[in-house]
């Protein structure tokens, strides 16, 4: 039993799952399900289709270059069955998991955590263009400095005039 | 599948612009079914024929399917190849035009199941003709009635192009696996 990727999407197919198409060149194309197979009849570049992994890897949005991939590559070899081996294979597996989905998480965290670099740039340019807006810091001090005006007797005649 | 073709009937007596897209749709979606009376099987073999059309597949109500046997008329051969000396020209390969023939399926375009449960299609129907089929002859009555029951045949040819299914083991086609190029 092997598991093997989806020509597609990338995803694992497990057995009893999805269909092989042979072309006659004998190249094997595998498809996890009908929807990668359908894509594939359609003609589509999975580098171009959203959803695969192929667009993510190709476009720097997953992580590709990291040591744990290197643990899951095909070998052609059979290995002799040992039971130890096998029982620390299967603990490596889990910890291998682990650590490389979080490594994966870290790689997506990276990339989506806003750069210091460009809001600082964009922040200097706002200053910038827009420094009209502000208020000057001098100016706050003048405001401060209130200046009392007299209000004259008269106008509060007008006002009671008004109010009738 | 018959309603299908009735509807485009229809449609191509109303409209003749926009058929097109509805037939090409329907053409990328295809439904494959299997090997029945009328298919045109694609011969992989050095046998001399090019293409068969099937007459009779020998196993199975609704038609043959991957690595079954198939009775098939030569619907198109090798070339016959022009001596310049002699008047004749000499037939290249040992079946003719017209001729009766027993083949394998080797290649499906419906998807087979497997014992791990994945299912194989492939790109094209695709067959290696196993002998011609003889006309039976009133004279020896017994003699030439060519029961195929038990025996199989051996493939004609010598040589098999393109990928062939492991399937042919379990159909006793050894000879066709060792002369295959790649397995599948």
């Amino acid at each position: 039993m092997r598991l093997v990727k989806c020509w597609f999407c990338s995803s694992t197919i497990y057995p009893g799952h999805g269909i092989q198409f042979v072309r006659n060149d004998a190249k094997i194309f595998r498809f996890c399900r009908s929807k990668c197979h359908k894509n594939f009849k359609m003609k589509r570049n999975p580098r171009k289709v959203k959803w695969t992994k192929a667009y993510r890897a190709a476009h720097g949005k997953d992580m590709t270059q990291d040591k744990t991939f290197e643990f899951e590559k095909k070998r052609n070899r059979p290995e002799r069955y040992d039971r130890n081996v096998t029982e620390d294979t299967l603990k490596a597996i889990k910890k291998i998991d682990k650590i490389r989905s979080s490594r994966e998480a870290q790689h997506i965290n990276k990339r989506l955590k806003p750069n210091k670099q460009k809001i600082f740039k964009s922040e200097v340019k706002e200053i910038d263009q827009n420094i009209n807006l502000i208020k000057a810091p001098g100016s706050y001090q003048l405001d401060s400095e209130k200046t009392k005006v007299l209000v004259s007797t008269n106008k509060s005649v007008q006002n009671e005039a008004m109010e009738e | 599948r018959s309603l299908l073709g009735d509807l485009t009937n229809a449609f191509s007596g109303l409209m003749s612009s926009s058929n097109g897209s509805i037939l090409s749709q329907q053409q990328q979606q295809q439904q494959r079914t299997f090997i029945q009376m009328g298919t045109t099987l694609k011969v992989v073999d050095n046998s001399g024929g090019k293409e068969v059309m099937c007459i009779q597949s020998l196993r199975g109500k609704k038609g043959a399917r991957l690595g079954d046997i198939v009775i098939g008329s030569v619907k198109e051969a090798a070339h016959k190849v022009d001596v310049k000396k002699g008047k004749d020209a000499i037939q290249k390969g040992k079946v003719k035009k017209g001729n009766v023939v027993y083949g394998v399926v080797v290649r499906a375009a419906m998807q087979k199941g497997r014992v791990d449960g994945s299912q194989v299609r492939f790109d094209d129907n695709a067959i290696v003709i196993l002998g011609i089929k003889e006309k039976k002859k009133d004279e020896n009555g017994k003699e030439k009635k060519k029961k195929y029951a038990g025996g199989f045949h051996q493939p004609l040819g010598t040589r098999v192009f393109g990928p062939v299914p492991h399937e042919m083991r379990l159909k006793k086609q050894l000879k066709i696996l060792s002369l295959a190029q790649h397995l599948v």
